[in-house]
């Protein structure tokens, strides 16, 4: 089947039983020093973009989501993984 | 048949040496040092994995020296019940190439921390720790940014028995200031089912000696004598 | 800045113009770019030292007058051999203006340049230091960002490499606030064999040149830039304003150098710092007196497209260049292979004294390879600054509060709190050497394994004092850091500075850096201790309110302890002992805690150094270490001596009662006499049954000795015998002010 170049950007987020130190304190010291009042929730994580050449978006997504799963990109007992974008090259 | 240790060396580990010169000065075991790649299980009789960086920490700590062929080697000593020991980093490492359940993720504070704390015994049943009783209290050091442990089934592992070390105060207490990473239940080290897999975040190799002590303690020292002695009952 | 006509464009350059003149007489043409760069790069100031060589000439030549330095100034580490066949190789240097810039990146890249100097000697970095200087924390949100981060980045960097931070000092004062001072030092280990036959320059021709460690990239391009544009393709935005270092790459580079070293082929080192691989090809070759051909496209880079200038000139991180035996190579790469670090054999060595580099066919560079060390010296004029008269003469207020309330404020203070905030994020433990921990003692204390000897080692100086008057300032700092190792009972055995200044060109300014110079020259001189290596970091000015920073001339000492039964540490350890005082305190609170905390003023008869009284006084202390009558030991500096018996009585609870009727021989007021910083004092605590042999001994080495007090059981100190009323002062209170300042300040 004909390949082509699509790029995946994907998120890695803490479980939220194993909380998120980081956005605690970034959320903290955005209240408490410059009054922005407006944020209601931040998080962290790692971030990754990924370029690849795969037949079609979904099997791009699949091709990352189980190498995700296979080498343990992301720690399965403390996170989740997002696809956060799929386009094609 | 003398016992031989291994101490594995990934790239970026930085407490070998340490282990080495306990393992070898002050316990008189004979111990190599092992570069990762070339590390091969039926050569020695136990395994240690040291503190460090090993990769830099990159992506996470200890994911990329999971995959490394050295963890392949030891997962047969895992299953044939020869004593693997994960100081620090070798801890990180065990959890990502699963040997051990759970965890270990950046200290609560945010901030690396390095000072003397105190654990408590809760598991004097495995190979490293059989010459300790349930209830003692160790003085050791830590030296991590990434120690807080998690679990998604803390029932599990307390049903078990694998909580073999948890940080109390002086007096075996179980408070927060005891704390140094923010741990779930104050869990500093645990081993697997079998017993003959343990990881903890304190360093006993630090703790061997008495001149290293504040208080001219040598708890460490029990850590890898009881390793040895149970290799040389086996 | 000069501007030149180059290929019909015109281009600024930091030469001055008798400089590119001589350039062009010598090569008898015009400079191609990149020769132009690499002068540029290497006769500015940073690298040259062509304003303070001729200050530096007053150091006594430390290899040709001490008997056990191996390595003397000019070498990328000092050596000294401390017997039973080892060997320590040490050198502090500063990363100022891209700390101020970047703080996080700008002192992690700072210790990662460090640890490679230390390295270059061929023996194993086993510990780090780091002197720091920022403007004040309270309600200054900016030094507060740049020393959160200058911490972090050399936690994260020392962290990963697995070489202990030991010890370091923290001042904090308004006039860093523009520029704040990062210095780092570095201590290596080896054996004097090692050291013997540790790889140097490029000595002879047909070796092989190996690049190895990180690639090159466009970072720090520093140098000749056009009118309009950068010579680079790349614009100002893109371009890292700061390099990015590379602990993990670093940690292997440790380890395959080492490894690499042990072979025996390793005949040249040098690591990539300033002015990139041209300049450390120059040094090599020229200080080598061998020539070498170059192939650039061999060089392998991070980013496409990379030109000659950029390739030559890049300050990318983590890169050291090898000089390697023909009959080697093989080993060498094999090493390297092990270890997955990026590596190319770039070029050979020959014995043409000519340094080429060809980017393809065309030779880009044909310079004599000592062209670059031949930079010209600048004599700069001096002029004491016209305020200090006025500032000296500065009294001292009354004290509008009662001694209490003052001492509790000065515990709390920024310059003297704990600064446990700072250690606890250094791993000061890998390695298993460290035997006296930050926070008990004055200085950091690793054993030699193998011997029964410890290293100790003290990093510091005081600015504030330095500012009133540079010469005794720097002795001063020379007594205070001599006195931190002293006090864990160490003599001291050889010192490195790190100078950091304003600005050369303005008389006052540099008044300060000869002044300083001076100080530490004579004082090294008379009282015997080698100056194997300095640093000196100008230009620490803000440009635009044309403030410079009080004087910073870091004093590093390195000292060794004999046995491990004559380690001495600062806390006070038994009821009953006795509380003594060596040395005399005087009239010189000028630039004092006291001062700048309560009254807020700068002024005042700063602290004079009297070099026979050091002298005796130090040997009187060899005397009580030989004896072993010294139970603790905490030398006497900021916020005067009533501070640091209050340190000492912190680990353990204790307190103490003194008495303080018969120490006031100079009748001065009770708050001078408490707040002094006169230097060269030292609290011990002796055992009651050893006083009078102390006694007799202080008479007989002429050193002024008096018993303050003992140590009680509760924790208080009683103050009794001053002027106006006795006092009590709360130890727990003190220690909770102590500890919670700088957590309070920087946690939220």
């Amino acid at each position: 089947m004909y390949q082509s170049e699509f790029e995946i950007e994907i998120s890695l987020e803490n479980k939220p039983a194993a909380r998120d130190p980081v956005a605690e304190t970034i959320k903290r010291d955005l209240l408490a020093k410059k009054g922005y009042d407006l944020i209601s929730k931040v998080r962290s994580g790692q971030y990754l973009r990924i370029i690849l050449k795969a037949n079609d978006e979904k099997d791009a997504k699949e091709i990352v989501t189980s190498m995700c799963n296979d080498l343990r990109i992301f720690n399965p007992v403390t996170q989740n993984l997002n696809i956060i974008n799929v386009k094609k090259l | 048949m003398t016992i031989k240790i291994a101490v594995v060396q990934f790239p970026g580990a930085n407490c070998d040496l340490d282990a080495m010169h306990v393992l070898n000065n002050v316990i008189g075991v004979e111990t190599s040092l092992v570069w990762h790649n070339h590390f091969k299980e039926a050569e020695f009789d136990g395994v240690i994995l040291p503190g460090g960086f090993a990769f830099g920490d990159y992506l996470r700590a200890g994911i990329i020296a999971a995959h490394s062929p050295a963890l392949d080697q030891a997962r047969i000593m895992l299953k044939d019940g020869r004593p693997i020991l994960g100081i620090c980093n070798g801890f990180q490492i065990l959890t990502e190439a699963e040997f051990l359940p759970g965890a270990l993720l950046q200290n609560e504070s945010l901030k690396f921390v390095c000072k003397w704390i105190n654990i408590r015994v809760e598991n004097n049943k495995t190979p490293f720790t059989h010459k300790m009783k349930n209830g003692d209290v160790l003085a050791i050091p830590v030296a991590h940014g990434e120690g807080r442990y998690f679990t998604d089934n803390l029932k599990e592992l307390e049903e078990n028995e694998q909580i073999v070390f948890k940080y109390s105060d002086e007096n075996g207490k179980y408070t927060q200031n005891a704390n140094p990473n923010g741990s779930m239940e104050n869990i500093a080290g645990i081993c697997n089912l079998e017993r003959n897999c343990m990881g903890l975040m304190p360093h006993p190799e630090r703790a061997s000696e008495a001149i290293l002590s504040p208080k001219s303690t040598t708890h460490g020292k029990l850590f890898f004598d009881s390793m040895l002695e149970f290799i040389k009952r086996r | 800045m000069p501007k030149l006509k180059f290929n019909g464009k015109e281009l600024k350059v930091d030469l001055t113009e008798p400089e590119v003149k001589w350039i062009k007489d010598t090569l008898e043409r015009d400079p191609a770019i990149t020769e132009l760069g690499m002068f540029d790069v290497m006769w500015s100031e940073h690298c040259s030292y062509k304003s303070s060589r001729p200050k530096l000439k007053l150091f006594e030549d430390a290899e040709k007058n001490y008997d056990y330095v191996l390595a003397g100034p000019g070498q990328d580490a000092g050596v000294i051999d401390i017997g039973d066949g080892y060997a320590l190789a040490f050198r502090i240097e500063s990363h100022n203006h891209p700390s101020a810039i970047e703080p996080y990146h700008g002192a992690a890249t700072g210790i990662g340049g460090i640890i490679r100097d230390v390295l270059c000697m061929g023996v194993r970095p086993i510990a780090l230091l780091d002197p720091l200087r920022f403007g004040t924390l309270k309600n200054n949100p900016h030094s507060q960002w740049l020393f959160k981060y200058v911490v972090k980045g050399i936690a994260d960097y020392g962290n990963c490499t697995g070489i202990p931070t030991i010890g370091g000092e923290v001042e904090f004062d308004k006039s860093f606030e523009g520029n704040c001072l990062v210095n780092v030092a570095c201590i290596g280990l080896g054996s004097v064999e090692d050291f013997k036959h540790a790889p140097s320059r490029a000595y002879y021709p047909g070796d092989y040149i190996i690049l190895m460690g990180g690639s090159t990239g466009r970072d720090g391009i520093h140098g000749v830039t056009f009118a309009s544009r950068t010579l680079t393709d790349m614009s100002e935005a893109d371009r890292p304003a700061v390099q990015i270092g590379d602990p993990f790459t670093k940690k292997m580079i440790i380890e395959a150098t080492l490894e690499a070293i042990k072979t025996g082929y390793v005949r040249g080192l040098k690591d990539l710092g300033g002015g990139g691989i041209s300049c450390a090809l120059s040094e090599l070759t020229g200080d080598g007196g061998t020539g070498a051909r170059i192939e650039m496209r061999k060089i392998f880079t991070r980013e496409p497209g990379m030109n000659s200038y950029e390739i030559m000139l890049s300050e990318s991180q983590e890169r050291m260049a090898f000089i390697v035996k023909p009959e080697g190579l093989e080993k060498i790469l094999e090493i390297f292979r092990k270890f997955e670090i990026a590596h190319a054999v770039i070029g050979r060595t020959d014995d043409s004294k000519v340094l080429k580099i060809y980017d393809g066919d065309n030779l880009v560079v044909n310079l004599p390879s000592i062209a670059l060390s031949e930079s010209p010296i600048i004599d700069r004029e001096e002029k004491r600054p016209a305020i200090l008269e006025d500032l000296i003469s500065q009294k001292t207020p009354e004290p509008s509060s009662n001694l209490e309330e003052i001492i509790y404020k000065l515990i709390a203070s920024e310059n003297i709190c704990s600064k446990e905030w700072i250690y606890r994020q250094y791993d000061h433990e890998v390695g298993v050497r460290s035997v006296v921990k930050c926070g008990t003692g004055d200085s950091g204390v690793l054993r030699i394994i193998g011997t029964n000897k410890f290293l100790a080692s003290s990093v510091g100086t005081n600015s504030k004092h330095s500012f009133l008057d540079p010469y005794e300032g720097a002795k001063g700092g020379l007594v205070e850091v001599c006195g931190n190792v002293i006090a864990n009972g160490a003599s001291p055995k050889a010192m490195v500075n790190c100078c950091n200044f304003g600005n050369p060109e303005i008389p006052e300014s540099f008044w300060y850096f000869a002044n300083s110079i001076r100080g530490m020259a004579d004082f090294c001189k008379e009282l015997r201790i080698p100056v194997v290596g300095g640093n000196v970091s100008f230009y620490n000015e803000d440009e635009v309110s044309k403030t410079a920073i009080k004087p910073a001339p870091v004093i590093m000492i390195v000292g060794i302890i004999d046995g491990v039964e004559n380690i001495i540490t600062l806390p006070f350890k038994n009821v009953g002992n006795d509380v003594l005082i060596i040395g005399e305190t005087e009239n010189e609170l000028g630039g004092s805690e006291y001062h700048s905390v309560i009254y807020d003023i700068e002024g005042g008869i700063p602290p004079k150094v009297d070099e026979k009284k050091i002298k005796a006084r130090w040997d009187f202390i060899y005397e009580l270490h030989e004896k072993k009558m010294i139970k603790a030991n905490h030398d006497v500096n900021k916020g005067g001596f009533i501070i640091s018996i209050a340190e000492m009585c912190f680990k353990n609870k204790l307190g103490a009662n003194l008495d303080l009727s018969s120490y006031n021989d100079k009748n001065l007021r009770d708050d001078k006499l408490l707040f002094s910083e006169s230097v060269g004092r030292f609290i011990i605590e002796t055992d009651p049954k050893d006083f009078e042999e102390i006694m007799i001994l202080a008479k007989k080495f002429k050193v002024i000795v008096k018993k303050l007090g003992v140590l009680i059981i509760k924790p208080e100190i009683n103050v009794k015998g001053l002027k106006s009323q006795d006092f009590k002062l709360n130890i727990g209170k003190m220690k909770d002010l102590y500890d919670s300042t700088i957590p309070n300040l920087m946690d939220i």
